[in-house]
């Protein structure tokens, strides 16, 4: 069954296309990271899904039922969107008690999820003199009130220390075995590599990946950076190199070669045997920062925009920098 | 409804709140009652009416509703007051951004608005309450202090009730429209500050500007009416009408903020 299933999910805000045309289906179950350049319409997403903002065209289900009746679903969602947001004179206890009551919730569910994110015991303090992390806890804990199946949360460890990111991690995870569908978005892409089991990576408002992490991991490279004592080596060592069989670009004054960490020795062999004395060897993996910025084309959302703005009256239609996969 | 209310009735008991609004209230009750007083006493001639707002005269502050007589003359600067907290109250949902909160867990936007409203009107009950008991407590201790002789006020215990309580009732009225033009600013425009600006500006230079070139319109217009509603009705605008034209701006206005807040994007 999916959480969330779009078709053509469409917004804009003007000539601004935030989401476009955006064909999504997210199985039940699982960590999913939701990955993208600012300006990417992840937080358009989140906000159409939650019935806060209405689509333009397209449509959308969340746990079975349409967006435009979110009534039907959301004592079964919680959210965090866009960072924390409580009255800063209340108490964090009546912030919370005061979304309870409207969710028809008792006491005792605001003291369990209190206690689920470390904050009994700071509870009776108002939130104005809350860190951003503890501000973090108690927007996670509110997303927490229903008890929900699904959970969306935006950008859920920012101002959190390690400690705390690891911890939220760990909850994160927790959540996840008991059931739920926890959607997080985040630019810490560390951490959604750390932390998610299937990935969304959304460019200009459009699908640009969408599957397992495992299947978007496989599609990082390896290469073995090397590069020659004498800088004036370097393009005798390409040579060298180049009849040897691999494949390589120039790095500066190295080379980057197409080779698994394995091939180190081979290559540093080779080099050896045409004389040359290497200052660097080293194999590398690509990250999934490296696949995010391929598959992104490194783009700031907000600036491409922007530019294209200025360039056209509309956007233009996207360039899709990867084949998506429409399903997980 | 009552889940959104009792909600809002939670968010909105802080310190703040309370000493704010019903600090306001009391400080400028009192005020005004003494102010009153102790022109009259004086001889200082009391201007009939005043930006926002009318003075009750020698007469009316000796005469059988004396003890009351100051509630009608602070009601518009207690309405302001009331249309400040109510904008306040409804702004910073979205100046904080728990409206994206609020409207996810209860996508009946009405019923939040609804709640909303019912809480700020019980605020509004309390505030009323201690403006009434204000004016009375203080009414015979500033006229006795500054010699106006309070024989001719009400004195039978029934009839000194009725009059408090629809002092009370008048009082209370007036502030909920007050309240609910406050809300309604705050709605469209998102913001505390502005609502405040755009209420007091109103009140202060609006009604006035207007009754210079018109002022059987000037009678009819938002300050004019609650002001009139305020008092139990004016010299230009009786009880009765007061209160259909009170009705209508508190209608047209509950009707504005529920489109508004229904089928507006949240985007904060």
């Amino acid at each position: 069954m999916a959480v969330i299933h779009t078709s053509g999910l469409t917004r804009r805000f003007g000539s601004l296309v935030a989401v476009d045309a955006l064909d999504l289906h997210l199985p039940a179950g699982g960590v999913i990271g939701l990955v993208g350049p600012n300006g990417s319409g992840k937080s358009t997403l989140i906000r159409m899904l939650l019935g806060l903002i209405r689509p333009s065209d397209g449509t959308a289900e969340v746990l079975g039922a349409p967006i435009t009746h979110p009534a039907r679903y959301a004592a079964r969602v919680g959210a965090l969107i866009e960072g924390p947001a409580f009255a800063p004179n209340l108490t964090a206890r009546a912030n919370l008690r005061s979304l309870a009551l409207l969710r028809g919730l008792g006491a005792t569910r605001v003291d369990e999820v209190l206690d689920v994110v470390g904050l009994l015991g700071r509870d009776r303090e108002p939130v104005r003199t809350f860190s951003l992390g503890m501000k973090q806890r108690l927007g996670i804990a509110a997303a927490l009130l229903p008890d929900p199946e699904l959970l969306l949360l935006d950008e859920p460890t920012n101002g959190l220390d390690p400690a705390g990111i690891a911890e939220i991690r760990v909850l994160l995870r927790t959540l996840a075995a008991q059931g739920r569908t926890v959607v997080v978005s985040s630019h810490l892409l560390t951490e959604i590599q750390a932390a998610c089991d299937h990935v969304v990576v959304i460019t200009l408002g459009t699908l640009t990946f969408a599957g397992p992490m495992d299947e978007l991991l496989a599609e990082t490279s390896e290469h073995v950076d090397v590069r020659p004592e004498d800088p004036a080596d370097a393009e005798a060592l390409r040579a060298v190199l180049t009849r040897a069989g691999w494949a390589m670009t120039l790095d500066g004054s190295g080379l980057r070669v197409d080779a698994p960490a394995d091939q180190a020795p081979a290559l540093n062999r080779a080099a050896a045997i045409a004389g040359i004395t290497l200052s660097l060897l080293i194999a590398r993996q690509e990250t999934l920062e490296d696949v995010f910025l391929r598959l992104t084309g490194a783009a700031d959302g907000d600036l491409a925009r922007q530019r294209a703005a200025q360039a056209h009256p509309t956007l233009p239609e996207p360039q899709q920098t990867h084949p998506v996969e429409e399903t997980l | 409804m009552l889940r959104a209310t009792r909600s809002e009735l939670t968010r909105l008991n802080h310190r703040s709140f309370r000493v704010g609004w019903l600090g306001l209230t009391t400080l400028l009750t009192a005020m005004f009652t003494t102010i009153i007083f102790q022109a009259a006493s004086g001889g200082t001639p009391i201007p009939s009416s005043a930006p926002g707002g009318s003075f009750p005269s020698l007469a009316e502050l000796t005469g059988a509703h004396g003890q009351v007589a100051g509630l009608g003359a602070a009601a518009t600067i207690l309405g302001v007051v009331t249309l400040a907290y109510w904008a306040i109250a409804t702004a910073s949902d979205y100046s904080t951004g728990l409206i994206r909160l609020l409207v996810a867990a209860e996508p009946h936007r009405l019923r939040l608005l609804a709640g909303k409203v019912l809480a700020l009107t019980a605020w509004t009950a309390v505030a009323a309450t201690v403006a009434t008991v204000v004016t009375v407590a203080l009414s015979p201790l500033v006229a006795r202090a500054t010699d106006l002789s309070t024989s001719g006020w009400t004195s039978n215990p029934g009839e000194v009730t009725a009059l408090i309580a629809s002092t009370w009732l008048n009082t209370f009225l007036a502030l909920v429209v007050w309240g609910v033009i406050g809300l309604v600013i705050a709605l469209l425009t998102r913001s505390a500050a502005v609502a405040i600006s755009a209420g007091v500006g109103y009140v202060l230079v609006v009604e006035g500007a207007v009754r210079l070139v018109a002022a059987d319109l000037a009678d009819r217009l938002p300050g004019a009416t609650l002001t009139a509603l305020a008092g139990g009705g004016s010299t230009t605008l009786d009880y009765g009408a007061a209160i259909r034209l009170g009705l209508v701006y508190a209608t047209i206005g509950l009707g504005v903020a529920a489109i508004v807040l229904a089928r507006r994007d949240v985007v904060e």
